[in-house]
């Protein structure tokens, strides 16, 4: 057994240099004329991904990106610290305490202190829900925590399904590969926002009277949003790995007897770092976007803080409160965008055609 | 039916319950200053001799369109005047396309309503106890085919309401059913077919309408202002469903297309004779009415003034703009009193203790909820302290506990403890729509309220697609099954007790979502329609405040009044004390 191992891993190492083997050194090249720093490890052996890295490094869009959605994900694992630390809570407060619930009044059903209507208050930095009175600040923590908690969990789900679906449906070939291109063909043709629309009042006529209905309600929206996400990965895979399985280390692999298993996790799946990458990181902004959106349409987190529901309710007050509809637009926004630039710039580092 | 923009109180629709009709109007329309609503101590007039035409309206010009907005209101399902019990759909059928035996008619100095005659030529004759009432049809009211309205279409047209099946959402499935003579064992011209039906009689020659009475019911004259009680066209013309898509008009405008929930496009009917009608004008050339608009939208559009908002009117406001439409329009904001009031229902069978009941009184936020589900507190929802609303005869000032009862937990923890239970022990379930902003941001309210008062509260979350109503009044529901805590919504058909109290509170009933059953007021809910006429509202005042200080079944949480925005150039802008819609009748294009 150990010698098999031994046997195996050898290829393996071939494996993760050949495929891009001639770029490498072109892209020594490359990064020596251009770059002081990579100068002194000039001609050592460097992976494809660590020659990203450095691109990556170098580009400022990137490097930027990268600090926003550090700043974002910092704030939604540390929502509740942070709220804390500002003195805010997501508890329910009677409205009219804290609004001003005499219509006789000028500044009738808005808040009796801080924004619109009068000025900045630091027990409530981002202002109060008019409709609620509940802080905005604190539903904004929560709301980045809900986004990113539910848009990682669902991107995760869905990569790990696809590239699944996509390594088998390659390498297997033959009748497993139609049916399971015919599964990933289904689902396409399935309309999203139609099946999360109809999924949604049987989730609620299901579970509505259970205890853990918020709970359940997260966990259905992050399954509805993997279901209809991981096709585009495993499209991607499949193509790579109907390529990659016909080169020689994959032969050579065959030929010494590994087992299919090994193959496709140890021979093809490092080979496809790249454009799993990518897709994941144009994926990750794609749910969080389209986590607000159902949020908004009223069939996503109804329960708890989400920038989607804050949209919904701010979206009457654009007149007369307009930071209130702001706040959570800009965190959907710079998130967004940040991710999506992120993305981009991966997959240009990632890419050995990419000259800049 | 329902309206997409729930309600925070527990009670989803006004439509599927208003009944049309209520009494007593508002002397205050909306003078902006500070929405303090005058209870209207007075009820509806009666004016048995009015005549057609109806008394011009100051500075009132014909032509133009006027285009009525309706907010979060899908409208009427069908035409059908039999059909019609929404508020919606009545009053605007009633004002300008159909005719019943009877009508209303705003008196343009008071504001006050009065009860006229329509297609009768007076309010009808009845006899010595009630059981049979008499209408005289007049002559010169026609069709919109120009043909002669006939006492056998009348008749006719008041037998289609004894049909529950073929008109589900009728509002004779409450009163033709209750107090015409043998009607119990008539399922209605269609569903009974072939069946002699003899309680409803008519001469063609002397072109009168008879109809025998069960019961002693001397609230005919209110009950034939609906257009359920006016004429259809004989045989298969008015067969439904098909007669609802297209049906025949009467009054001085005709329908020219109507699309369920999005249009209904009305023109002038060249037939209608000014001096056969009491109360109606025909000033403007077209009516178009667009359901289910966006509030937000439609509030811009109005608080813009520009051209096209100019001849237009909408039926509901946003509260966030509401000081802004208060300052832009002034009193082209007219307040409403909607007649109705909204309640919760504490399951009488489970939640057995008055003091238990009562602590829940004490501990609802009254005005958070309101702000909480975009009312407007003091405007579009007063405190209330009776199951009658204001403006209905007979309605007592009664306080059950001495004075208003407003949020105060403390007052309900002592409550609880009286009863024997600690804080947080008793748990109350209920159930609120989700999907909406306003429905949840009222539940949360809710739930705090409850929590601060020592309750311990479960609510379930319904979509807003279904309305609560469904759940509510089905008493097979898994859900319902659950529930010790429910809310209804009701608003009087005309102002007489008859139409509130036992509706909500008669064993049985289909409303009494409290599941309230007492035998002794049930009695009374019989004996009182037997009184004598004076002595009626009395009557019915008095069962309201003895219910409440003896067992307080259901709380009600607040007197409903409505908000209506007319344009710079709509002429009289006033609304219906009767239906608690806009004075459609009344209405014109100023120059």
């Amino acid at each position: 057994m150990p010698d098999l191992n031994s046997v195996a891993s050898g290829p393996s190492e071939v494996s993760m240099s050949d495929p891009s083997a001639g770029i490498q050194v072109a892209e020594k090249l490359h990064d020596g004329a251009t770059d002081d720093e990579t100068r002194g490890d000039e001609f050592a052996g460097r992976s494809p991904l660590r020659i990203a890295l450095t691109r990556l490094r170098r580009d400022k869009v990137a490097v930027v990106c990268f600090a926003v959605v550090m700043f974002f994900v910092f704030v939604a694992v540390f929502a509740p610290l942070l709220a804390k630390m500002f003195g805010v809570s997501l508890d329910t407060v009677s409205v009219c305490e804290v609004v001003e619930c005499n219509y006789a009044s000028p500044d009738a059903g808005l808040p009796k202190a801080g924004p619109p209507a009068h000025g900045f208050d630091p027990e409530h930095p981002f202002g109060i829900n008019p409709r609620t009175g509940s802080d905005n600040l604190a539903h904004w923590l929560y709301g980045c925590r809900t986004s990113l908690m539910i848009a990682g969990a669902a991107t995760l789900a869905a990569s790990i399904v696809g590239v699944l679906m996509g390594l088998i449906a390659g390498f297997m070939g033959g009748i497993v590969d139609k049916v399971l291109s015919f599964i990933i063909d289904f689902f396409l043709t399935i309309p999203f926002l139609l099946a999360a629309l109809a999924i949604a009042p049987i989730i609620n006529e299901r579970f509505a009277a259970s205890d853990n209905y918020p709970t359940i309600q997260k966990v259905s929206l992050i399954g509805v949003l993997a279901v209809f996400g991981w096709m585009g990965v495993a499209r991607l895979v499949r193509g790579e790995v109907l390529s990659l399985r016909e080169r020689e280390f994959v032969h050579a692999a065959r030929v010494i007897g590994m087992p299919t298993r090994r193959i496709l996790f140890r021979e093809l799946l490092p080979n496809l770092v790249a454009p799993i990458v990518v897709a994941v990181s144009l994926m990750l902004p794609a749910f969080v976007a389209l986590e607000a959106g159902l949020a908004f349409l009223g069939i996503g987190v109804t329960d708890g803080a989400s920038w989607g529901q804050t949209i919904l309710k701010a979206t009457p007050y654009w007149d007369s409160y307009p930071l209130f509809l702001i706040e959570p637009m800009v965190g959907v926004v710079l998130l967004v965008l940040s991710l999506n630039l992120l993305g981009d710039a991966i997959r240009d580092a990632l890419d050995p055609k990419t000259r800049r | 039916m329902r309206r997409s923009k729930a309600l925070a109180t527990l009670a989803t629709s006004a439509v599927l319950v208003s009944l049309a009709a209520c009494g007593g109007s508002d002397g205050n329309e909306g003078e902006g200053e500070g929405g303090e609503f005058e209870d209207a101590a007075e009820t509806i007039d009666k004016d048995p001799d009015r005549q057609g035409p109806a008394p011009e309206v100051e500075g009132a010009t014909e032509g133009g369109t006027i285009t009525v907005y309706l907010p979060d209101d899908p409208g009427p399902e069908d035409l059908d005047p039999t059909n019609g019990w929404s508020v919606t759909g009545n009053s605007i059928q009633q004002a300008l396309t159909h005719r019943s035996l009877t009508q209303y008619a705003r008196d343009n100095e008071s504001g006050e309503m009065v009860l006229v005659p329509d297609l009768a030529e007076d309010l009808g004759q009845p006899n010595e106890d009630f059981t049979e009432w008499t209408f005289t049809i007049r002559e010169d009211a026609t069709w919109e085919t120009g043909a002669p309205i006939t006492a056998e279409e009348v008749a006719w047209g008041i037998e289609r309401s004894l049909d529950s099946d073929a008109f589900p959402s009728g509002p004779g499935t409450e009163y033709s059913k209750h107090f015409f003579a043998g009607a119990a064992d008539y399922a209605g011209p269609y569903t009974d077919k072939g069946k002699e039906y003899d309680a409803i009689s008519f001469d063609n020659d002397a072109r009168t309408v008879t109809i025998q009475m069960e019961t002693p019911f001397p609230d005919m004259d209110y009950w034939g202002a609906f257009m359920a009680m006016g004429p259809a066209p004989l045989g298969d013309e008015s067969q439904p469903p098909e007669y609802g898509a297209m049906p025949l008009s009467n009054g001085p405008y005709k329908v020219e297309s109507f699309r369920p929930s999005e249009e209904l496009v009305l023109v002038r009917n060249d037939e209608w004779i000014a001096e056969s009608d009491p109360a109606r004008h025909q000033y403007a050339d077209q009516w178009v009415f667009k359901f289910s608009e966006d509030s937000t939208q439609v509030d811009e559009l109005i608080l813009s003034g520009n051209d096209e908002s100019q001849t237009a009117l909408s039926t509901g406001i946003n509260s966030e703009n509401y000081t802004d439409l208060r300052s832009a329009l002034g009193d082209r904001l007219v307040q409403q009193s909607a007649q109705c009031t909204s309640f919760w229902a504490p399951d009488y069978t489970k939640i057995t203790e008055i003091e238990v009941r009562k602590a829940l009184a004490y501990a609802y936020p009254y005005e958070s909820v309101w702000q909480a589900s975009g009312e407007v507190p003091g405007v579009t929802r007063v405190p209330a302290n009776s199951v009658m609303p204001p403006g209905m005869a007979g309605k007592s000032d009664y306080q059950v506990d001495g004075e208003q009862i407003t949020t105060d937990p403390e007052k309900a923890k002592e409550l609880l403890a009286e009863a024997g239970y600690e804080p947080g022990e008793y748990e109350i379930t209920m159930v609120y729509n989700e999907g909406t902003p306003t429905t949840e941001a009222a539940q949360e309210q809710i739930e705090k309220g409850l929590t601060d008062a020592g309750f311990k509260v479960k609510g379930i979350p319904i979509p807003i697609e279904t309305s609560l109503y469904t759940i509510w009044t089905d008493p097979d529901n898994r859900i319902n099954k659950t529930l010790n805590l429910r809310g209804v919504n009701w608003c009087s058909d005309w102002p007489s007790g008859l139409t509130m109290l036992p509706s909500l509170l008669r064993t049985g009933a289909t409303y009494n979502t409290a599941f309230f059953s007492e035998e002794e007021i049930d009695a009374e809910f019989e004996a009182i329609p037997l009184l004598p006429l004076e002595e009626q509202p009395d009557a019915w005042g008095a069962l309201d405040e003895r219910i409440a200080t003896e067992y307080y079944p259901i709380i009600p949480t607040a007197f409903r009044n409505d908000l209506f925005t007319f344009g710079e150039k709509i002429g009289n802008p006033t609304g219906d004390g009767a239906l608690g819609a806009p004075n459609y009748k009344d209405l014109f294009v100023a120059e």
